[in-house]
């Protein structure tokens, strides 16, 4: 809730007259004065989502809500359907106008030419992946006689047994830490 | 345009007949009022949305229990209570949120945090006095503070707080006296008062 302007005056105005009024003993105005203050000031409140979490708690699935139910939002949307048909009336001329204002400024030789420099330039940067996939390949077929070795076989199944228990391990581990605190299902 | 706001009582009736907009509408109604209870009992914001949540559940499940002749709000409030009492009573070690601050008011300041209707001057006045409240409300005993937040912050009347509480009107009453009593010397003893300095423009001292 949004606090109004005047909250923190009416809290602070609120507080006084209840502290002066139990010097006083004036159970009354203390009661009342009190409870100004307490509305002045906000309920406290859990953090956002917390409906999502009782939701998730008591087993249930957050309702997909549907955008379109409103009839609100179906007028608009009928609206500004109809704003888009009526604004179609008015494309051909402007497309027309449109066009002349490009063909004046174009000339199809220009465009033709340009089309003819991007083919070529692509083309250019094709050429060049290929190249580095060449090397690519080449090193791969170097490195892989390198490994048909039973040592060099060996070592690569070490590895690769290492890891996979390094990854289990740290998996457990992070499984193990985790808090289940918001979402847990009973 | 007419707005039609459900009643606790067809809340509950929705919420029977399966509808999760019915239930939903529930808990968004009363999440603040029973976290408020909840977090002023165990005074940690962490453990207090648990508990808070524990209590809608243990509500959810046993909805078809209650009686439409007590009020909703009673009903829920004495699920909430018990549930913290319960919490208490086990005395659960605590755990600290990582984005609390010094006096473990963890999320006080992200309820105050909405405040661009105010100057920066008077928000601070505000954040000032509330968290001195919560300081004040630690200082109470549980049943005190139960009394007060019912009573004076959710304006339950002294029959609400004896179904909730359990207890007999006139212990209530004298809990509330005395919790008022209390709370105005804890609040005196923190600088606040006709007196302060605040009240002159300046801030005042912490």
């Amino acid at each position: 809730m949004r606090p109004k302007p005047q909250d923190s005056h009416t809290a602070r105005a609120a507080l006084n007259r209840w502290l002066a009024a139990e010097r006083a003993d004036g159970d009354d105005v203390a009661d009342a004065a009190l409870r100004e203050m307490f509305e002045a000031l906000p309920l406290l409140a859990p953090a956002a989502g917390f409906a999502d979490r009782v939701f998730a708690r008591v087993g249930l699935q957050p309702v997909k809500r549907d955008v379109f139910a409103s009839f609100g939002v179906r007028l608009m949307l009928v609206a500004s359907l109809i704003a888009l048909g009526l604004g179609a009336i008015w494309l051909p001329p402007v497309l027309q106008g449109l066009g002349r204002f490009l063909g004046e400024s174009f000339s199809l030789s220009g465009v033709m030419g340009f089309g003819v420099r991007a083919v070529a330039e692509a083309s250019r940067g094709l050429a060049l992946v290929l190249s580095v996939g060449e090397w690519l390949f080449a090193f791969g077929r170097a490195l892989s006689e390198l490994l048909r070795a039973p040592r060099a076989m060996a070592a690569l199944a070490a590895c690769l047994l290492v890891s996979a228990l390094a990854f289990r391990f740290l998996r457990d581990h992070i499984s193990g830490e985790r808090s289940y605190r918001y979402v847990d299902p009973i | 345009m007419a707005v039609f706001i459900k009643t606790d009582a067809e809340l509950v009736a929705g919420t029977l007949r399966g509808s999760q907009d019915a239930f939903r509408e529930l808990v968004v109604r009363f999440e603040r009022p029973v976290y408020s209870l909840v977090q002023r009992m165990v005074q940690n914001p962490a453990t207090a949305e648990d508990l808070a949540q524990e209590a809608f559940f243990k509500a959810y499940r046993r909805l078809d229990t209650y009686d439409p002749q007590w009020k909703f709000s009673s009903w829920l409030f004495k699920i909430a209570h018990n549930t913290a009492i319960d919490h208490l009573r086990r005395g659960a070690p605590e755990t600290v949120p990582l984005e609390s601050d010094a006096e473990g008011q963890g999320n006080l300041s992200a309820v105050l945090a909405d405040e661009a209707a105010e100057s920066p001057h008077a928000a601070a006045e505000r954040r000032d006095l509330a968290r001195s409240l919560e300081q004040a409300l630690a200082h109470l005993r549980p049943e005190y503070r139960v009394a007060v937040v019912m009573f004076y912050a959710q304006g339950a009347s002294y029959q609400e707080i004896c179904e909730v509480t359990g207890l007999p009107l006139g212990t209530v009453k004298t809990n509330l006296h005395r919790a008022r009593k209390e709370l105005a010397r804890v609040m005196t003893s923190l600088g606040w008062g006709p007196d302060a300095p605040g009240e002159t423009g300046s801030a005042r001292p912490s």
